[in-house]
């Protein structure tokens, strides 16, 4: 006050203007700060008329989002349902599988955090290579997978540092397993992460999931649907970072696991046939001669399906595709052979049906039959002799097949061969099989585009030439053989509903012929597969036909200095054995079809692995001795 | 100029005298920080929540020692000190340390500093000496205006290159109110009003950079840019406004908790406050800062001199400004810039530019009747 009034005093600021006095500036500048004070409570008031807004009257629509925030839902994997023989046996199962996911967008530093990944678990430049790629061609929220199969101790210590290292989510899941024998993996197939392909096909969103697998391959393909299961959800708590901080599960969204696939197989009995074959490359099947369903199914050798869930390495591949014996391709199913003489029922038949054979009257083998220039040998350089047709079977004579055949013609037999299942496929469900080959004029002229000659007709009476089956095929023919009535086919899949067979449709006294014929085969001394000791079961016969396939041209003159002897020959050029059989010979239960390739003559290899899986198998099925089950009055 | 001390009273009169309602608003405020900074760290003393303390015992410390010094030092320092700012805003634009593309640091030994935080009180400082100089009838002629502006301007300019619009703007804002309450004609307020509202979309097309830019239309149009400024907003807006009426309860925030707002222990701190006790812990808060802008304006009007009123009221309008801008930002009321919460937020400059202002105020206020030289 005192300054302004002495400054006024001196009057040192003449002006053309009116000054103000102090008092006056004084009050003004009072006023004006009330009105910045009124101006102040006026902004004020906006800010708590906002926090009333959102705190108080839209308090529930934020409270809302929050939770939404809060919660996210992720999607359960369901448990994949078990693959199980005919007894409930676990084929393919579910195992515990620690993996490690990476979620791009919520990485700082994608370097970084492989490094620090890289130094916990063991992480390859090709892993990192891969992962890199995949995070590339994926949007930033799908988790990339950077590793699975874990160990333990890797999975442990990387959940403790999983704080620091966001983005990254350990997770302890399932993972399929199969026996590691691999007997079953061509049956079974695997399964494998969804690609494209399956993602263009199949929109169930499950697909997406890293952690996924669906059927690639076999039953795990064909049953998908049902093995698969639905979808779950899981309520998580998570953080701005998409860490879970809990969890709130909600037993109405748990995942719907797969439901449980039961296959006709019997696995000790397939276990065993596979023991037979020892390092034998080859296919076998057991099939049930009262309902068709199959009791074995095995390609042999076997590879281990686990490697391909695990992902293969490249030696593993390479170990695999470098193997003559072809592990991964499924013999018994997609192999086509020449059944060779196991094709000779269904000429036998054809000629039975035909009425133009007398099954009687004797054919002189001597060793050769002249068509033309051209000869055709019997199997027995030096002939057979006189042979009837009950006994040219049960001596694979070929001679009398090239006679009669000749007789009858092709269709007839090609006819005959339809009939006992030869030439078809039977829809088991499964991938892979094969049709085979029953040729007949129509076929080789629309598949090699030149005319049937006889000499063809000839080759295909002793199931050589262009004749092609599958072991599979072989069991059905056998299994026909001995029901006799119904035109039988074979089943994997338990349970599953289907028509009663169609008749077999031929005469049941030439089955009857041809069964007492196969019996002859190895149950009378001088059948090509007579073993003393039959089946080893006392009381019961078997009745069978051997066969081998030739794979290479035998020349004149080879011929003439000799035939070479199968095992002066490279593998690969042996000939294949070939055995159907069935037993018991007097009430079938039991056939079985089986090819060891180039496993020389049929009489031995397969015919000795097939005579102990009908023992196996009629030993599982309780059969022990003729006189433990037959009860008075059964035709046993 | 000469500054007689012979009156000054002694230290412990001082203490006495003192308006210690003030000091004791701003310590609560400064615990209310301390406790949201410890829930928004997840309950971690060491990880903000003690140095916020600390600082804040500091912060009192110095407030204490400028309240104690007469006013008339700091009516001597006044000018001094504006230019010093000044020099440290072009040694910014000089040789400052880049930081995120803008250039608002300077480097002095181990020591960072913010000159532009500097300058806020030093232009209130500069402006009400200025006006306390300045013959009253004077206010709103040529030679007045001219003084008032350049002293506004030029800081305005030198903050605008580094480049922050806000602080720029907020030194601006506190000027014009000076200006306001020095007593300029309503008819230079309405002239320049209309000034302003022609030169807006000038400025607009040729002041602002393409990032400021951007900033205000995603303010003015959210869809903009949903992950960046605009999810800022939402997420804060979601967390005050699940907060509801009491709150989810302290410690309890689920948005605090899972991270989702980012800044929540600096310049988005009033959303813990708000999540965690409702509208009743926001009107607490803003209750307190009107408490303590009400005690301001009252020493304002107790004081007689026209520095010691400006002053006071300049800075309060600065602290004022702090927390519109602060509160209107996390309520999605204004853009986000980076104005922090004062003497709640984290950070060190703000606590002791604040305390300062404070120990500006409480100076002004103690001494007032120490005689400060006019010319009129």
């Amino acid at each position: 006050m005192a300054g302004r009034g002495k400054a006024n005093a001196a009057g040192r600021t003449p002006t053309r203007r009116k000054a103000q006095g102090p008092a006056q500036s004084d009050a003004q500048m009072t006023r004006r700060t009330a009105m910045l004070g009124a101006g102040g409570l006026g902004v004020f008031g906006v800010l708590v008329g906002r926090f009333y807004q959102l705190q108080v009257a839209q308090s529930e629509n934020y409270l809302s989002l929050s939770e939404q925030n809060r919660f996210n839902y992720q999607t359960v994997l369901p448990s994949r349902g078990i693959v199980r023989d005919r007894y409930g046996e676990p084929l393919a199962r579910n195992t515990l599988d620690y993996r490690v996911d990476i979620v791009a967008e919520q990485v700082d530093d994608l370097e970084l955090t492989l490094g620090q990944l890289s130094d916990v678990i063991s992480l390859s430049d090709k892993d990192l290579e891969r992962i890199r790629k995949d995070i590339r061609r994926k949007p930033g929220f799908v988790p990339v997978t950077v590793s699975d199969h874990l160990e333990w101790d890797e999975f442990a210590a990387l959940n403790m540092r999983v704080h620091a290292l966001p983005g990254v989510i350990p997770t302890a899941g399932e993972g399929r397993a199969y026996p590691e024998d691999g007997i079953f993996s061509h049956t079974l197939g695997y399964v494998g992460k969804a690609n494209d392909a399956d993602i263009e096909r199949d929109d169930d969103p499950l697909l997406l999931q890293p952690a996924f697998r669906i059927g690639k391959t076999g039953v795990e393909q064909a049953a998908d649907e049902t093995l698969r299961g639905s979808a779950g959800r899981l309520r998580v708590e998570v953080s701005a970072r998409g860490r879970v901080v809990r969890e709130w599960p909600d037993p109405r969204d748990a995942a719907k696991p797969g439901r449980d696939v039961w296959l006709t197989l019997d696995a000790p009995l397939q276990r065993f046939a596979a023991e037979q074959f020892e390092d034998d490359s080859g296919g076998l099947a057991v099939v049930d001669c009262m309902t068709g369903e199959l009791r074995t199914l095995l390609s042999m050798p076997t590879f281990d399906a686990n490697l391909f869930v695990s992902g293969l390495t490249q030696a593993d591949m390479d170990a695999l595709n470098g193997d003559e014996k072809r592990p991964q391709y499924n013999k018994v199913l997609s192999g086509g052979y020449p059944p060779a003489s196991t094709y000779k029922m269904a000429v036998m038949l054809a000629a039975l049906e035909s009425g133009l054979v007398d099954p009687y009257k004797r054919v002189f083998c001597g060793g050769k039959v002249r068509l033309g220039n051209r000869n055709f040998h019997c199997w027995k350089r030096q002939g057979h002799g006189p042979m009837d047709m009950r006994d040219a079977l049960k001596n694979s004579c070929d001679t009398y097949f090239y006679e009669i055949a000749q007789v009858i013609g092709i269709e007839a037999i090609a006819a005959s061969a339809r009939k006992l299942g030869l030439g078809q496929r039977f829809d088991l469900g499964v991938a892979g099989e094969k049709a085979g080959i029953v040729p007949d004029p129509e076929w080789k002229q629309t598949r090699i585009g030149s005319g049937w000659r006889m000499g063809d007709t000839l080759n295909a009476s002793i199931g050589q030439g262009f004749v092609l089956a599958t072991p599979l095929q072989l069991a059905v023919m056998a299994a026909r053989l001995g029901n006799g009535r119904q035109a039988l086919s074979p089943t994997l899949f338990a349970g599953v509903d289907r028509d009663a067979p169609a008749a077999l449709d031929i005469d049941p006294a030439h089955i009857a012929f041809v069964q007492d014929a196969m019996w002859s085969v190895c149950e009378e001394p001088g059948g090509t597969a007579y073993r003393p000791n039959g089946l080893g079961i006392q009381g019961f016969d078997m009745a069978g036909k051997t066969g081998t396939a030739q794979v290479r041209g035998i020349s004149r003159a080879e011929r003439a200095a000799g035939v070479t002897k199968n095992e002066d020959l490279p593998w690969k050029y042996r000939d294949h054995s070939v055995f159907v059989g069935y037993a018991p010979y007097d009430a079938p239960r039991f056939a079985v079809g089986c090819v060891v390739e180039h496993g020389g003559s049929g009489s031995r290899r397969a015919a000795s692995i097939v005579r102990a899986v009908l023992g196996e198998a009629l030993k599982r099925d309780g059969l022990t001795a003729r006189a433990e089950v037959a009860a008075p009055g059964t035709t046993l | 100029m000469t500054v007689r001390f012979d009156d000054t009273p002694g230290l412990q009169s001082k203490l006495f005298a003192l308006n210690w309602l003030l000091p004791v608003l701003a310590g609560l405020l400064g615990m209310v920080g301390v406790l949201a900074i410890f829930s928004a760290t997840d309950g971690v003393l060491g990880r903000g929540a003690m140095q916020h303390f600390v600082r804040m015992g500091a912060g009192f410390g110095v407030m204490m020692i400028i309240a104690m010094v007469d006013i008339r030092v700091w009516y001597g320092l006044a000018y001094p000190a504006f230019l010093g700012a000044l020099v440290l805003l072009v040694g910014v634009d000089l040789i400052g340390v880049n930081v995120n593309g803008s250039q608002r640091w300077l480097q002095l030994g181990p020591i960072r500093i913010q000159p532009s935080e500097i300058m806020k009180p030093a232009v209130v400082l500069a402006l009400a000496r200025f006006y306390h100089d300045l013959p009253s009838w004077r206010t709103s002629d040529p030679i007045g205006l001219a003084g008032a502006l350049a002293l506004i301007g030029l800081p305005m300019l030198l903050v605008l290159r580094q480049p922050d619009l806000g602080t720029s703007l907020l030194i601006g804002a506190t000027g014009v109110v000076i200006i306001f309450l020095a007593g300029v004609s309503w008819r230079v307020i309405s002239l320049a009003s209309v000034l302003a509202a022609v030169s807006l979309p000038i400025v607009w097309q040729f002041g602002l950079k393409d990032y400021q830019r951007e900033r205000i239309l995603t303010f003015l149009d959210p869809s903009r840019d949903p992950a960046g400024a605009s999810y800022h907003i939402t997420q804060s807006k979601i967390a005050l406004g699940s907060g509801g009426v009491s709150g989810k309860g302290y410690m309890q925030g689920t948005q605090r908790q899972g991270g989702y707002v980012p800044e929540n222990t600096t310049d988005f701190i009033s959303t813990v406050i708000g999540e965690e006790f409702g509208f009743i812990g926001s009107l607490a808060l803003v209750g307190l800062y009107i408490a303590i802008i009400t005690v301001c304006f009252r020493l304002s009007l107790q004081c007689k001199a026209v520095f010691s009123r400006l002053l006071i009221l300049g800075l309060t309008t600065t602290f004022s400004l702090y927390i519109f801008i602060n509160l209107g930002m996390v309520m999605g009321l204004l853009p986000v810039v980076g104005v922090p919460l004062p003497l709640v937020s984290y950070g060190g400059t703000v606590i002791l530019v604040v305390m300062s202002s404070f120990g500006l105020m409480l100076s002004a206020h103690l001494h007032q009747g120490s005689t400060l030289p006019k010319s009129e």
